[in-house]
């Protein structure tokens, strides 16, 4: 059960990854002209768009994450404590502290996309979108850990 | 401008308290996975680890719920003087507050 939750976790991560990075492309590198590129079109998103998705996959991943946090404590993170492996225990430990804080922000995000061209769109996009990537790249590390490094 | 306020409110009392609650430890309870169990307060470790991130969280919340609904009731102008981008840099501050606290280990 725990692995059919971590898989879910993950693939609503990369689907929460997917469209925040998407909208702070936008906000934080805006197409001038009409996108010929690749880069140029995946920058040139209907940003506004993407915030309920975003506050929707955030916190049904918050949810799975949390759901499953209790069985990384018990199995998990002790091994990683007797293997010394303390980079990546409290990589972990800051992943669960940014998630929480990111949820605080998530009201703020929510009302800045509804605004037109509120001033708080970009900061808060950016800072969301930084918790997501360190949250899935800690993610994975830690789950493929035995792997990673040997 | 009602739900501005709000947000803008919890956004940063929520950071504060959660920052407080880990670094003081005010969980508003405690769970004990391997018992399966939750216990009201901040509870020693059983059989098995205890967890208060969950805690943490929840006395968070109540904190920016209560101040965000309090904001709600200020009168327009004291409202507009709040700086909207409190609901950022305090956020940024916390998460930067745990990267200090958690410095050591991984310096180790």
């Amino acid at each position: 059960m725990t692995t059919a939750l971590l898989i879910a976790h993950g693939l609503l991560a990369v689907a929460l990854l997917g469209a925040i990075t998407h909208q702070a492309a936008s906000v934080l590198w805006p197409v001038a002209k009409p996108a010929g590129s690749i880069v140029g079109r995946f920058r040139a998103v209907a940003a506004p768009g993407y915030a309920n998705t975003v506050v929707i996959l955030y916190v049904l991943t918050a949810i799975l994450g949390a759901v499953i946090y209790a069985e990384y404590r018990i199995s998990v993170r002790i091994v990683l404590e007797e293997l010394k492996l303390n980079a990546a225990n409290v990589s972990f430990e800051l992943k669960e502290h940014l998630a929480a804080i990111g949820l605080g922000m998530l009201p703020a995000y929510w009302w800045s996309w509804r605004q037109p061209g509120g001033s708080l769109r970009a900061p808060l996009t950016a800072i969301l979108a930084f918790v997501v990537w360190w949250n899935f790249l800690t993610g994975h590390v830690v789950n493929n850990i035995r792997g990673f490094g040997s | 401008m009602r739900f501005a306020t709000f947000a803008i409110v919890f956004a940063v009392v929520y950071a504060v308290a959660y920052a407080l609650s880990v670094w003081k430890n005010y969980a508003l309870f405690t769970y004990h996975p391997a018992l399966n169990e939750f216990g009201l307060g901040v509870q020693k470790a059983k059989d098995g680890p205890a967890m208060y991130w969950y805690g943490w969280m929840a006395t968070s919340a109540i904190a920016g719920g209560i101040a965000g609904f309090a904001a709600c009731f200020l009168p327009e102008p004291a409202a507009r003087r709040l700086w909207p981008g409190l609901a950022w840099l305090v956020p940024l501050c916390a998460m930067l507050f745990f990267a200090w606290l958690l410095r050591g280990y991984f310096l180790r």
